[in-house]
């Protein structure tokens, strides 16, 4: 099979997998006899029976379920998303979402970044003292990554950088939320847009308000690339094409950065456009514990209001971007990898 | 296929084999520091969870004999006096009779004891959720991988459909359900139903690879089963990776259970679980860091004492990297 074909066959899958996703998603919002009213979010105490009837016939709720699944699906393409529940004022639910969606985007891609800088770093380390103290020290840097709960280093941080550090009159890190200072819209990105506007001053602020979110964030998912990084320069550094290099008399230092960490790498590159997608959606509890205006915060909002409009709109989004992350992952992974025949 | 690998002991028949490579891979085990103390430490959890109950009255979570079954507001969020612990100008510090290690939470518990009772209910449903999980996972992906055709190719695209699931918004509507009530159960259930798809794709492979290999062939030719093939024999050599996957997961889930807790899907703000009562330290960060703190602590030495173990066991398991 060709290369395109793969991508062919894959997208079709992947439309498909959309479609399933969307029918499950709205049969548990919608459908699932939960108890509580599919309106409840987008009424309030002081409606009418009248007005509460019609909120119901807006939303299309008296109607069967299949029908409000495709006429939900035609506004999806019309691109009406419905709209939100009192909680988000009764603002379209696109709205909301891509409002927020800046602030996820900007805190997942430093995320990675910093994912990227020490976890690469961590994991060649600890392959190439591989069972000495380096490889134990940086072990555990990587274990304690994946073992610590999100929202208590979150707290931590906060305690440190801000609290104690401002207690002990040292220059100290904001404690939550993103800059209040304003910005000019013009690429939705915060921090770029006041690099663009020339506005430093608010790019600066964007910035420090990012680092204990970002860090908070990529603490996570640096620990799963460093072992990964680890493993798969292990496994590199025992093949016979390493040996043959070093039979050669090159030094160590020309085997292990040209030779090895080329092949070494490719797990890992393809490994971060899964986290960029699993930072994305992992974003909430880092959102929720720094009050950082993402999307994720919007969506525990949604949640606990029962508000199934948003809701649809966040999890089909976020499958939409699981789904396409994983598709060019394996078509980068042919590329740099030419042994992958599809 | 394992035995051959162990260097000890020409092998003699199958349970002799078995034994020798367990006791290779136990000296294996034995070498590694880390390893070793993430044993030590789970096994010291599991100890700690069966007996939890007997070393703190479980009847503390739920205070009695006081109005409306809560401590009184002056043993809130409060630090022992004479701590050698100063957490800094914002603290209350209690200086009635008694004596609370870790301060007490928002409750007017004793965090400690807590915390003692929160250990078991998190390695309990962390335990049924990834066996559960693993077991359910493993089954599918064995058939996918064994029977192949349009069952795999069926079985592989209902995984890509949970793959693609945020976790939240089931946890949502397991939570609102008024057959089973907001109940630590459903909960779990909501997180075996997005935990299993890894399990098909491991045990998928696995089978894949191992159904192509002589002794398949030659138990087939004297006239074992389909089911005995699978279950007996290429499921016995397949399930290593599983074992490494499951205990490795052991900590995600933990991790991920009670973090659904702090955000909020907690049944009651008064049940002792690790999330739950780091939850209640929300606000009060700068004036009673300890109840974040310490739960959290501990939520991160049992994770990582049983990522640990499933680091080791990994390495341990693993033939090319076992020497």
């Amino acid at each position: 099979m060709r290369i395109y074909e793969y991508i062919i066959r894959r997208l079709i899958l992947l439309i498909f997998v959309l479609f399933a996703v969307s029918v499950v998603i709205f049969y548990l919002l919608r459908g699932f006899p939960t108890g509580i009213a599919p309106w409840a979010a987008y009424i309030n105490s002081k409606m009418t029976a009248d007005q509460i009837e019609a909120v119901i016939k807006a939303h299309g709720f008296d109607r069967p379920l299949w029908e409000q699944y495709f006429y939900w699906l035609r506004d999806i393409f019309q691109g009406q998303w419905g709209l939100t529940g009192i909680w988000a004022q009764g603002r379209p639910a696109n709205e909301v979402f891509f409002n927020h969606f800046s602030y996820t985007i900007e805190l997942a891609v430093s995320g990675v970044i910093l994912t990227v800088a020490i976890g690469i770093p961590l994991g060649i380390i600890s392959a190439l003292k591989n069972n000495k103290l380096p490889d134990h020290v940086s072990r555990v840097i990587a274990l304690a990554g994946y073992s610590t709960p999100a929202y208590w280093f979150g707290f931590m941080l906060q305690l440190v950088f801000f609290y104690y550090f401002s207690l002990w009159g040292l220059p100290h890190l904001p404690s939550s939320g993103a800059s209040t200072l304003g910005v000019s819209r013009i690429t939705g990105l915060p921090l770029l847009d006041g690099l663009l506007s020339g506005n430093l001053a608010f790019s600066w602020d964007e910035f420090l308000h990012l680092i204990l979110p970002a860090f908070s964030l990529s603490f996570i998912s640096l620990g799963f690339l460093a072992r990964i990084v680890r493993a798969s320069m292990l496994e590199v550094l025992r093949q016979d094409y390493i040996t043959m290099a070093r039979s050669k008399g090159l030094t160590e230092r020309v085997v292990i950065y040209r030779h090895a960490l080329k092949n070494a790498l490719i797990p890992a590159v393809t490994l971060t456009g899964i986290f960029f997608a699993a930072l994305l959606g992992g974003a909430m509890i880092t959102e929720y514990v720094f009050s950082w205006p993402g999307v994720g915060q919007q969506a525990l909002r949604a949640v606990f209001q029962g508000d199934s409009n948003f809701l649809l709109v966040y999890s089909l989004v976020f499958a939409a971007i699981i789904v396409t992350a994983n598709l060019v992952v394996d078509v980068i992974y042919a590329f740099l990898d030419p042994r992958i025949k599809y | 296929m394992k035995e051959q690998q162990s260097a000890s002991a020409v092998p003699k028949g199958e349970w002799e084999a078995r034994l020798a490579d367990i006791k290779y891979t136990l000296h294996l085990f034995r070498k590694n520091p880390l390893v070793m103390a993430g044993t030590i430490i789970s096994l010291f959890f599991i100890g700690l969870a069966l007996s939890a109950n007997i070393i703190v009255n479980p009847n503390l979570a739920l205070p009695t004999g006081y109005t409306g079954g809560m401590y009184p507001f002056e043993r809130k969020y409060m630090w022992s006096a004479g701590s050698i612990i100063n957490w800094g100008p914002n603290i209350a510090i209690y200086k009635g009779p008694e004596s609370f290690l870790l301060g007490t939470d928002g409750w007017g518990r004793d965090l400690a004891k807590m915390i003692v009772l929160a250990v078991p209910v998190d390695l309990y449903y962390a335990a049924i959720i990834t066996i559960t999980a693993a077991i359910f996972g493993t089954f599918l992906g064995a058939i996918a991988g064994y029977i192949g055709g349009v069952i795999d190719e069926a079985l592989l695209r209902i995984t890509d459909i949970f793959f693609a699931f945020p976790a939240l918004v089931l946890a949502l509507v397991f939570a609102s359900l008024p057959q089973f009530g907001r109940s630590l159960d459903t909960l779990a259930l909501a997180l075996v139903l997005v935990w299993w798809p890894p399990y098909v794709r491991l045990m998928r492979g696995q089978v894949l690879s191992e159904k192509e290999k002589p002794y398949v062939e030659a138990l087939k030719a004297t006239g074992a089963g389909n089911t005995r093939i699978l279950f007996r024999h290429v499921l016995m050599n397949a399930i290593y990776p599983i074992l490494v996957q499951v205990t490795m997961d052991f900590g995600g889930v933990i991790l991920t259970f009670s973090a659904l807790m702090f955000l909020g899907f907690s049944p009651s703000p008064a049940l002792p679980e690790l999330g739950n009562l780091a939850a209640d330290g929300y606000g009060h960060i700068f004036d009673a860091p300890w109840v974040i703190l310490f739960p959290g602590i501990v939520m991160l030495i049992i994770s990582l004492a049983f990522n640990l173990v499933g680091d080791g066991l990994r390495d341990v398991l693993d033939p090319r990297l076992r020497r």
